[in-house]
């Protein structure tokens, strides 16, 4: 498909711009500034305050954490640049090439690094270290539910528990494709030398970085009763924990915003010559898609947070209804976000599999334009569904049978992504490699979280399945099942060219059935516990549950150790791993085209494109 | 000579079709297709009345038959996506250089549109169904109004109380006279809590400082448990009680006792 030569790796001098500010900071500087602002804003407003009044408590702590993500990006140099146009000045050619980070080693992964490929290297250990946390609270909370009447935990720490588990693994699920791939891969995909701003996209990843110990603090806070929801007026009510949720969605939001106008650009601006719309590879469309809906969706859900944010500091009282606010006005900006927020979890998962199914069935991506219709609208319609959450809450029953009609139609644009998927198995002779595996993983898993999601669209049957253990037997099967499925196909699959070197086969094998069956029981087990009435978020319940539960967390250790194991065979692979070869997977994309490591503007010369990447096949007969 | 000249003409609709089921992975397809309905429709039908709590009025039965049917419906959709995929499953390569390449089939036009049109279907299907459903609960609703029990519920963090006007009586479970219609304003005193009578199969959130209503009308006798399905804080997990759907005698005489006691439980 591409014309290009392989030039050797580029050997440019390595810039040593002595005694300037800039080869100083690191991410240790800026933890160091990030903890003296911190530390430095809670003396100053502690000072003179009440501090026995929970508002004065609020406004430190919050002001407190957002300086801290302030002071560290700081102290880590991302304000340097904005500082010198203040004055006048740009960074010199020098200073831009050693932010580049060429030829600086590990060292240039701890730094304010514009590099695309390392910040998808740093996304990707982010975000494995979130899912590595947030599952941990997963195991916490089914060993708990193991049995009735365990009290492992206290309810205090059982609903800190869900909340942070629930927020840690939507911030994970959200990056977890397009931060890793969409920073590493995506760019090289589309035949450019970097992201449209390099600067920006080194900023979303560090902006990013400073909300995970924000989140870390909630434990030391008192946690928080709210899960991830953090409805008012409950949130209202809580204690110094919630302001570690504010600020964390705060600041959530500005590396989103900043992260989806940078896909997006670079994704619009920067194809290689001849890549028209037609001939962009799929993830990069449904990355593309994804985050350009994040766009608009996640500014509601920092305004909601700013808002609770104001009833618990100054006692607005946006949320209160007894000073004449309204929960269903913090339920409707949340649900604004949450719902098109599934579908930003969603896409890119089912584009990475649909990236890698003509590749391993060695047929062409079947209708591509069926593949485009279906992410563009799911994306269009996920922003007319949100009511749905909200069927049972008393707020405007008349609008029910409206959001009913849209959020059922949004099977059509979904039924299509099925079918792409299977149009492309037809017929085929797959190479049962590991992330094809996955392919068939999803088809099962999204399936089944897809009529269950009929069932729970269908406003008579919401009024038993709603706030039960079904609804998060469903979601997990959407989200897990079918989007974290996608992800760990894309991890396996692009292995190859982020760490030069192939995932161990066996240990994957072994990771994935365990993964992939015990999720199964896991949620199935759970979908029984709904259907038989047990609400969700329960820190406990009646032993007519109990069977339902002990296999819920039976299947919920097969996944446990099934992770470990893929954990284990990613670090193992990744130190001692098979050298891969450039293209292991016969794969027609432009990614494979470059050597490993991918020099720093990735190509030599600028690819030229002549054709989409899915021209496998010989002619039909 | 014949069979030359017949050869070269393209073949009719009737002979591809007839051609492309006489395929030997077409057929295999069909069966996998027809075994993976036949166990949705199966499970459908099986697992939810297993699952599912007593059934005491007829909006839980509707929910019920919803999650049935549903199933039901989808079944013929989720065993065309499972044959292909299994289909293609079986037919799997190993090793370590990737098989030949398959046909270069890019789209179908006729495929695509079919499988559009029948999701389509299936959609408006499931609308048609929870609309007149819902509706038939309103007017239900409407003109069960005037013999209506009235019960007031109150949730606060962490209990349910119950208020009967009529009766002027408050109790901490729900008991209810079988077969006649009940109104329920459910109220907070604090955040938001859920109220759900499981067995009855209606639900609605109890808001600060605004009622909300729902209606159902209890049809069997048998046990009914209530809880709380919006978490609403530290012991949202025990916010349940439990009540009864029984007899109008019993329900007269279980009032009497209230009152006996003073109208509070």
């Amino acid at each position: 498909m591409t014309t290009l030569s392989h030039a050797p790796v580029s050997t440019r001098p390595i810039p040593n711009p002595k005694r300037s500010l800039i080869t100083r900071l690191n991410m240790g500087t800026g933890i160091i500034v990030g903890a003296i602002f911190c530390w430095g804003t809670y003396y100053a407003m502690r000072a003179g305050r009440d501090m026995t009044d929970s508002h004065n408590v609020n406004k430190v702590l919050l002001a407190s954490m957002l300086m801290w993500s302030f002071g560290f990006l700081v102290g880590i140099g991302a304000l340097i640049g904005p500082f010198r146009w203040l004055i006048g000045k740009d960074l010199t050619a020098e200073e831009q090439l050693y932010l580049a980070g060429d030829g600086q080693g590990v060292k240039r992964y701890f730094k304010y690094c514009t590099d695309h490929k390392v910040v998808g290297i740093q996304y990707l250990v982010g975000v494995m270290t979130m899912l590595g946390v947030g599952g941990t609270m997963a195991m916490m909370i089914r060993t708990n539910l193991a049995t009735p009447g365990s009290h492992l935990v206290t309810p205090n720490v059982y609903n800190s528990l869900v909340g942070l588990h629930g927020i840690t693994m939507i911030i994970a699920m959200i990056i977890v494709a397009t931060g890793p791939f969409g920073n590493y891969i995506m760019p090289i995909m589309i035949g450019a030398r970097d992201m449209a701003f390099p600067r920006l996209n080194a900023l979303s990843w560090w902006v990013l970085f400073t909300a995970i110990p924000v989140l870390c603090s909630a434990w030391f806070l008192g946690g928080i009763p709210t899960g991830w929801t953090a409805y008012a007026p409950l949130s209202d009510q809580a204690g110094p924990g919630m302001n570690a949720f504010l600020a964390t969605i705060i600041i959530f939001a500005v590396s989103t915003a900043v992260a989806g106008m940078n896909i997006t650009t670079t994704v619009i601006a920067m194809r290689a010559k001849g890549m028209k719309w037609n001939r962009v590879p799929i993830f990069v469309v449904g990355a593309t898609i994804s985050v350009a809906l994040a766009i608009p969706a996640f500014p509601t859900f920092m305004l909601a947070m700013i808002q609770t944010g104001m009833d618990r500091t100054i006692a607005t009282g946006f949320y209160d209804a007894n000073v004449g606010g309204s929960g269903w006005l913090y339920a409707n900006l949340f649900w604004i976000m949450g719902h098109p927020e599934v579908y930003v979890i969603l896409i890119p998962g089912v584009a990475a599999l649909m990236e890698i199914a003509p590749v391993f069935v060695r047929k062409p991506l079947f209708s591509y334009n069926a593949a485009i219709a279906g992410f563009a609208g799911i994306a269009g319609l996920s922003v007319l569904v949100w009511a749905h959450h909200m069927y049972m809450s008393g707020w405007m029953p008349s609008l029910n049978g409206p959001f009913m009609i849209t959020t059922e139609f949004i099977s059509v644009p979904t039924g299509l992504l099925f079918l792409v998927l299977v149009g492309t198995l037809w017929r085929g002779r797959p190479w049962m490699k590991l992330p094809m595996l996955s392919v068939y993983a999803f088809l099962w898993n999204f399936l089944i979280g897809g009529i269950t999601g009929v069932y729970l669209s269908d406003v008579p049957a919401d009024n038993y399945l709603h706030g039960s253990m079904f609804v998060t037997a469903h979601f997990h099967y959407t989200l897990m099942g079918a989007a974290f499925t996608g992800a760990m196909a894309g991890l396996v699959y692009w292995f190859p060219k982020m760490t030069g070197r192939m995932l161990n086969e066996r240990a994957g094998y072994i990771a994935f059935w365990l993964i992939q069956i015990g999720f199964n029981v896991l949620f199935l087990g759970m979908f029984m516990a709904g259907a038989e009435g047990q609400p969700r978020r329960v820190a406990d319940y009646a032993f007519v549950y109990e069977h339902s539960n002990m296999i819920s967390t039976a299947g919920a250790y097969s996944v446990g150790i099934g992770m470990i194991t893929l954990l284990w065979a990613v670090v193992h692979s990744w130190r001692n791993g098979k050298i891969a070869p450039m293209n292991p997977w016969g794969a027609k994309t432009l990614e494979w085209t470059v050597p490993y490591p991918v020099p720093l503007e990735n190509f030599d010369v600028e690819p030229i494109i002549t054709s989409d990447p899915y021209g496998y096949g010989k002619a039909a007969n | 000579m014949v069979n030359h000249t017949e050869e070269l003409l393209p073949p009719t609709p009737g002979q591809r079709v007839s051609k492309f089921l006489s395929r030997k992975d077409v057929r295999q397809t069909f069966i996998l297709g027809a075994f993976f309905t036949i166990v949705f429709v199966v499970l459908g039908i099986w697992v939810y009345p297993h699952w599912m709590p007593n059934v005491l009025s007829k909006e839980m039965q509707a929910d019920e038959d919803i999650m049935i049917w549903f199933t039901v419906i989808s079944a013929p959709i989720a065993g065309v996506i499972l044959a292909i995929a299994m289909e293609s499953f079986l037919n799997m390569h190993r090793g370590d250089t990737p098989p030949e390449d398959g046909i270069a089939m890019r789209t179908h036009t006729p495929v695509v549109i079919i499988w559009s049109s029948v999701s389509v279907l299936f959609i408006i299907l499931a609308l048609v169904w929870g609309m007149v459903s819902m509706n038939t609960d309103a007017v239900k609703a409407a003109t069960d109004a005037p013999n209506a029990l009235v019960v007031d519920v109150t949730g606060s963090q962490w209990a349910w109380s119950f208020n009967y006007p009529a009766q002027n009586i408050t109790t901490h479970t729900l008991n209810l006279p079988v077969d006649r219609p009940v109104t329920f304003n459910i109220i907070s005193a604090d955040v938001n809590h859920s109220f759900w009578p499981v067995q009855l199969g209606v639900k609605v959130d109890a808001n600060r400082l605004t009622t909300t209503v729902i209606h159902t009308t209890p049809d069997k006798i048998g046990v009914l448990d209530v809880k709380c399905a919006e978490l609403c804080g530290l012991y949202h997990a025990y916010m349940e009680t439990s009540g009864q759907v029984e007899s109008t005698t019993d329900f007269n005489n279980w009032v009497s006792s209230i009152q006996a006691q003073g109208g509070t439980q």
